[in-house]
């Protein structure tokens, strides 16, 4: 998270050609170009010929007016969107491994119902939660869990999609 | 036809007229070399003396033609050795299209002797990058490589081609050339918005960048200097864009920017960039840069807008389209007494030097330029020498000065002239270096010798790394740590092993006659000459200070 106060967080939406080390090309401009990534997701698109990424980039507004610009340059990159959070859905898919006890079960599976996450495996003595939803809402499901003893968690970066 | 993966490399050279290449066999090119001796009366292959002088051959073939130079290099070895060309190429926007071997396919990734990942290593300084696993790609494959190098902001582009690829058989065809990509144009509003800017200004400032160069735009701009009525100044990229006899010619904005540059920008009401990237060799402190005046900017690279200083107006659009499209909206402009006080300036500030023992390499320069008709083709290793050729050669036309700006490469002059000295054969080239640039890539003489490229290597010898003893006598207290070199080397025996004739000026009433009988020869010749160590570059802005304050003494 940006830690300066101008500093804001933006998702990119590029469509890139599919072609070998096309992550490479783009997550080492961010790197070399000293952009601050802080996620980004990779798929096929509806097209086999093409990549979506997705990246949640963090920055100020110089960096932000630049990057696209810059990505945009990538010879296999077709299109890149900053997409506004207003005109954009925008998920996150978490998995998450917490302790478990007989007295503790229950409220976990109270707060798993509140947030609508889906239980996926019971052991012994953890359990694993599934969760899709926006940053906000991952964010407080991961500190409500907090308290029973979190194992392992598994996040991904930020799936956009322009409405 | 049915033909080598290494025939269709020389027929797709053939496909984009390439008629001369530079570099160094290999295990990995072995094919590519088979195919260059079968195709040797069409395409012209110099060898250098190390694939670094190669990829600086392809530039200074690049640079000095406006045509995308080529260099081929095998795997391993031979293809880190060209990365320092390349970044020196990339920096400067330069088309250079690379060719290197590696293993065969079934090797790759296994370690395998002399095996390197290229593609990756040379990722951040191309604009693009290919590996060609599949014989099928192959024609495409060269035929795109020559398209992303010349469109647009021009750049290198490398193609790593394993062995087998090159020795497999494929059908080939015949194709004319991709067609360069679109070129971005301005809005119409911004356009009108940049008329407007331009009718208002009563005192502007055209400073015009590489990019003018790239596009071929010298005439417009020289047009647009006269219609707007401005004095101009040019970046180091820019010599020669902006022909420096002209009277409104103020000479370099920058860290060595003249005086007067620095007074028009102080006093601009309007500053106007053309086909630039404000350096920060230019911008100095980007704070206290032209921070009295908008600055309109034309590039053809968004992504150079608002990057290095804010800009007030962008077009984006290849600089000669975009000055096309303006001229005939602007109104013939008149600003006499702008222009006078821009005059007076030039008289009041004029570049000096002086110096205790030795020649003065001002009058090496300017007797270079008399001799030379301001005609010559130039290029430079990197540090003082480099500097005082942009100060003092009159450059008249673009192409003419081949320096590297971006990375600043030391090295990089030799190579370079012998690819100027390659598709300009009748011009004079002459590579102005210093003896810390020679020592560093000095065993291309020897390529100059067995290819008979009549380059005149002028050396300014002063046994020291001059620039960066300037540096530590105003920041280091005098502390010369390092930079005073071994002076046992006797350039001209060194010159004469390589079979190159060498003279030596140690005198300034030895200047004239030794530089005409260098030139006269039309065969290689290194001149050395014996340069005071204490010559200082000047003017110069101290780091951190303003563009509008250079220091004239040191």
């Amino acid at each position: 998270m940006g830690e300066e106060q101008n500093e804001k967080e933006y998702v990119l939406s590029i469509l890139a050609r599919n072609n070998p080390g096309v992550l490479l090309r783009i997550s080492g401009l961010f790197s070399r170009r000293c952009y601050n990534i802080l996620s980004i997701v990779a798929c096929q698109t509806e097209d086999t010929d093409y990549s979506r990424i997705l990246i949640v980039v963090s920055g100020d507004d110089r960096i932000i007016r630049q990057v696209d610009k810059q990505v945009s340059k990538l010879v296999d990159v077709e299109k890149v969107t900053v997409l506004q959070p207003d005109k954009a859905v925008i998920r996150e898919h978490l998995l998450l491994k917490v302790s478990r006890t007989p007295q503790t079960s229950e409220k976990l599976v109270e707060i798993a119902n509140v947030f609508h996450a889906k239980i996926l495996d019971v052991e012994p003595d953890s359990m694993i939660l599934e969760l899709t939803g926006d940053a906000a809402a991952i964010n407080s499901f991961i500190e409500l869990a907090n308290p029973y003893g979190v194992l392992q968690i598994l996040r991904t970066g930020a799936m956009a999609m322009e409405k | 036809m049915l033909l080598t993966g290494a025939q269709i490399i020389m027929e797709c050279l053939l496909e984009q007229n390439v008629d001369t290449v530079f570099g160094y066999p290999g295990g990995a090119v072995l094919n590519i070399y088979d195919a260059l001796y079968e195709y040797r009366n069409r395409i012209h292959h110099i060898r250098t003396a190390h694939e670094q002088g190669a990829a600086h051959a392809a530039d200074g073939y690049a640079r000095s033609t406006g045509k995308a130079g080529v260099c081929i290099a095998t795997s391993g070895p031979g293809a880190t050795n060209l990365v320092t060309g390349i970044a020196t190429a990339y920096m400067d926007s330069v088309p250079v299209v690379a060719i290197t071997g590696n293993v065969t396919v079934d090797l790759l990734g296994l370690d395998s002797f002399q095996e390197v990942d290229i593609t990756g290593i040379t990722m951040p300084i191309t604009k693009h990058n290919f590996l060609v696993k599949n014989i099928e790609d192959l024609a495409d494959t060269l035929r795109q490589a020559f398209q992303i190098a010349q469109s647009g902001r021009p750049g290198p582009v490398l193609v790593d081609i394993p062995k087998d690829v090159t020795a497999k058989k494929y059908e080939y065809y015949k194709q004319e050339p991709l067609p360069f990509f679109p070129v971005p144009h301005p809005a119409e509003t911004d356009l009108q918005h940049a008329v407007e800017m331009l009718k208002n200004s009563r005192k502007p400032f055209l400073y015009l960048g590489g990019g003018v160069t790239a596009s071929g735009a010298a005439r417009e701009a020289a047009a647009f200097a006269e219609k707007l009525d401005a004095p101009v100044s040019a970046s180091l990229m820019a010599q020669g864009a902006f022909d420096a006899h002209n009277s409104r010619y103020m000479g370099m904005l920058g860290m060595h920017g003249t005086k007067t540059s620095a007074e028009a920008i102080k006093n601009c009401d309007l500053f106007v960039a053309v086909g630039t990237r404000f350096s920060d060799r230019v911008l100095c402190n980007a704070g206290l840069f032209a921070r009295n005046c908008p600055i309109l900017q034309i590039d053809i690279d968004a992504a150079e807008f608002n990057k290095n200083i804010d800009v007030d107006l962008r077009l984006e659009g290849d600089a000669r389209q975009v000055i096309s499209i303006l001229l005939p909206q602007l109104p013939q402009q008149s600003h006499p007494q702008w222009m006078e006080q821009i005059h007076s300036w030039k008289k009041q500030y004029p570049l000096t030097q002086t110096a205790k023992a030795g020649v003065l390499p001002k009058d090496l320069l300017e007797t270079l330029d008399r001799l030379t008709d301001s005609n010559a083709i130039l290029t430079t290793e990197v540090g003082q020498h480099q500097m005082w050729t942009a100060q003092f050669y009159q450059f008249r036309r673009p192409r003419q000065f081949l320096t590297s700006g971006g990375l600043g490469t030391m090295g990089y002059g030799l190579g370079a002239a012998i690819g100027a000295q390659a598709a300009n054969p009748e011009k004079y080239v002459i590579n102005v270096a210093g003896d810390g640039g020679l020592h560093m890539n000095c065993n291309e003489l020897s390529t100059l010798a067995n290819y008979h490229l009549p380059v005149v290597e002028l050396l300014f010898n002063n046994s020291v790394l001059g620039m960066v003893r300037q540096w530590q006598k105003l920041f280091y207290g005098s502390r010369f740590s390092q930079t005073t070199l071994d002076t046992n080397t006797d350039f001209c025996k060194l010159a004469e092993a390589f079979g190159v004739k060498a003279y030596r000026i140690r005198a300034k009433e030895e200047i004239e006659p030794v530089l005409q009988k260098a030139l006269a020869l039309r065969e290689p010749v290194l001149v050395d000459c014996w340069v005071d160590k204490d010559v200082n570059v000047l003017p110069m802005v101290p780091s951190g200070s303003s563009v509008e304050d250079p220091m004239l003494k040191m």
